[in-house]
């Protein structure tokens, strides 16, 4: 008698290829698990990266989301993993083509999932920099919101899916330059803002752990940009804590 | 829709009334209106992380209700193991919310260490219901906690099973000392698709061993019965349920309803046709 572990893989071969014969009664009825796998995980895409669905249309983006679970099945009984490669899947489809921006549009999709549970911790007033003194600012390092996710794309995928929040909006202009960028979450809200070069880049150092100082010479930020910057990055709720 | 005391309800141990499944679209309702529901259940695996905005309603939800987790992604019955990763994320989800139940299902899930992310039916054999009782008893000592066993509904049975399917819970239960969550809904879809005689299934089934009930709708698919959770309960299942409490007794209760989501009013109204039927076994009037 088959034991309980060849049984399920014969039953785990033929919900993957009908043709395959498993011990199981009426076995036409295996594509009720089918239909079940086949709409669950695509749903669970749908939700996940709405902008790309949007792009590529509904059938395309069927038609991604099988290939896609052939391709990286499910490593996980939470499905909320269901999707982490699928940025990489897109990238082998469309290596070098005219759609080789989908893969860094699903990068930055799945950043909002990321940062849709992330922990929100209490931000930090402009007014906290007011207890340091001149000298020792520069040698801050900035605890930054764990959501806070930057992403720095050679394509305008900012642009796309700010674009994109509504049906049927125009192509993109995709022979605009790189974009670069940021993801975080505020009262539950996740939001996503393109960021200039200089921000982008003071931000990544800040967020790489470097000193103010540092991350300001890194960025080659003039003291007025210096100003602006900081003013957005606790008005945004960013900045958690502070430490020399 | 009657309200709960504005001061709220002390959590504790989950009373024989209904109750509903919470889901996202009712987060905001649900704190708001505070319906007066007997308790919620949670999918655990929703609230596995420590943010966002559905951990932070379930705590708010979890100071006015007491709290049920079901699990739907351990496949206990699995062949290959059980995922440690996921179990760890089971018990910190226990501790963070302290749920009075926390349940699983009589299912597997993964083999090939590819995820199926359903619930797939066993085969009824004593190996089966050994491996999975050596599994529920492994969880319950890592979790620290009591396990309900939930009855799934199936559209094929194995050649090879040579046990009814309550005299395999009821071995589960015996070998592991876990609890029985009985869904009447996939008695009746099982009874129909498969042949299960329901009534032998409630007699077979150890009487002191279901903790918790479920009902739900299901949908028509051809000759098929299929176990959707996307309308309300049928007559037939009212039915049943009547004969589940006769045989079991009063229950804590679950309104399940995961597709076709209505509003949580039309929810709460299901929830409370089961606490009059409740409370015909009470003896009290309805």
């Amino acid at each position: 008698m088959a034991s309980l572990r060849e049984l399920q893989q014969s039953f785990a071969a033929a919900l993957r290829d009908p043709a395959v014969a498993c011990a199981v009664f009426p076995p036409a009825n295996l594509d009720v698990y089918r239909n079940n796998g086949r709409v669950a995980f695509r749903e669970s895409l749908e939700r996940k990266f709405p902008v790309l669905r949007r792009r590529v249309g509904e059938d395309y983006f069927r038609q991604l989301c099988l290939f896609y679970r052939e391709r990286f099945p499910s490593r996980s009984g939470d499905l909320h993993f269901f999707g982490r490669d699928f940025p990489a899947f897109l990238d082998e489809q469309h290596a070098g083509g005219d759609y080789a921006w989908l893969g860094d549009l699903a990068r930055l999709e799945w950043l909002r999932v990321e940062c849709a549970v992330a922990i929100e911790l209490p931000a930090l007033d402009v007014d906290a920099l007011a207890s340091h003194s001149g000298e020792s600012l520069e040698h801050l390092v900035f605890g930054l919101q764990p959501s806070l996710r930057l992403h720095a794309s050679p394509f305008p995928v900012f642009s796309v899916w700010l674009n994109n929040q509504v049906d049927n909006a125009p192509p993109t202009d995709q022979s605009r330059a790189d974009e670069y960028g940021m993801v975080h979450s505020r009262h539950d809200t996740v939001y996503v803002r393109p960021l200039a070069p200089p921000v982008f880049s003071f931000l990544s150092a800040l967020a790489g752990g470097r000193t103010l100082g540092d991350a300001m010479t890194r960025a080659a930020l003039d003291e007025a940009a210096l100003t602006r910057s900081l003013r957005f990055l606790f008005s945004e709720g960013l900045v958690s804590s502070l430490a020399l | 829709m009657t309200h709960l005391d504005p001061r709220g309800v002390a959590p504790g141990p989950i009373p024989a009334r209904a109750g509903i499944g919470l889901r996202s679209v009712h987060h905001e309702a649900l704190l708001a209106d505070r319906p007066a529901v007997a308790f919620i259940e949670a999918h655990t695996e929703n609230y596995f992380h420590e943010g966002g905005a559905a951990a932070r309603a379930l705590e708010r939800a979890r100071a006015n209700y007491p709290l049920s987790l079901h699990g739907v992604g351990l496949g206990l019955g699995s062949a290959e193991g059980i995922d440690r990763e996921h179990l760890a994320r089971v018990r910190r989800a226990v501790v963070r919310f302290e749920p009075a139940l926390v349940s699983e299902h009589a299912c597997w899930g993964h083999a090939g260490g590819e995820w199926f992310n359903d619930l797939l039916p066993l085969p009824y054999t004593e190996e089966a219901a050994q491996h999975l009782a050596r599994q529920v008893a492994e969880a319950q000592d890592f979790i620290g906690r009591q396990l309900l066993i939930e009855n799934v509904s199936a559209y094929v049975a194995f050649e090879h099973s040579r046990l009814t399917e309550w005299e395999f819970l009821g071995e589960v239960v015996a070998r592991s000392g876990c609890a029985l969550l009985l869904d009447v809904n996939n008695v009746y879809v099982n009874a129909h698709n498969l042949g299960v005689d329901p009534a032998a299934y409630f007699a077979g089934l150890p009487a002191g061993s279901v903790r918790e009930i479920h009902l739900a709708g299901h949908a028509r698919n051809g000759a098929l019965l299929i176990d959707d959770h996307g309308s309300r309960v049928c007559d037939e299942v009212w039915q049943l349920y009547r004969r589940a409490l006769a045989r079991f007794g009063p229950q804590p209760t679950l309104i399940e309803w995961d597709s076709n989501i209505p509003s949580l009013a039309t929810l709460v109204g299901e929830s409370q046709r089961a606490d009059v039927i409740l409370g015909e076994r009470h003896g009290l009037a309805a």
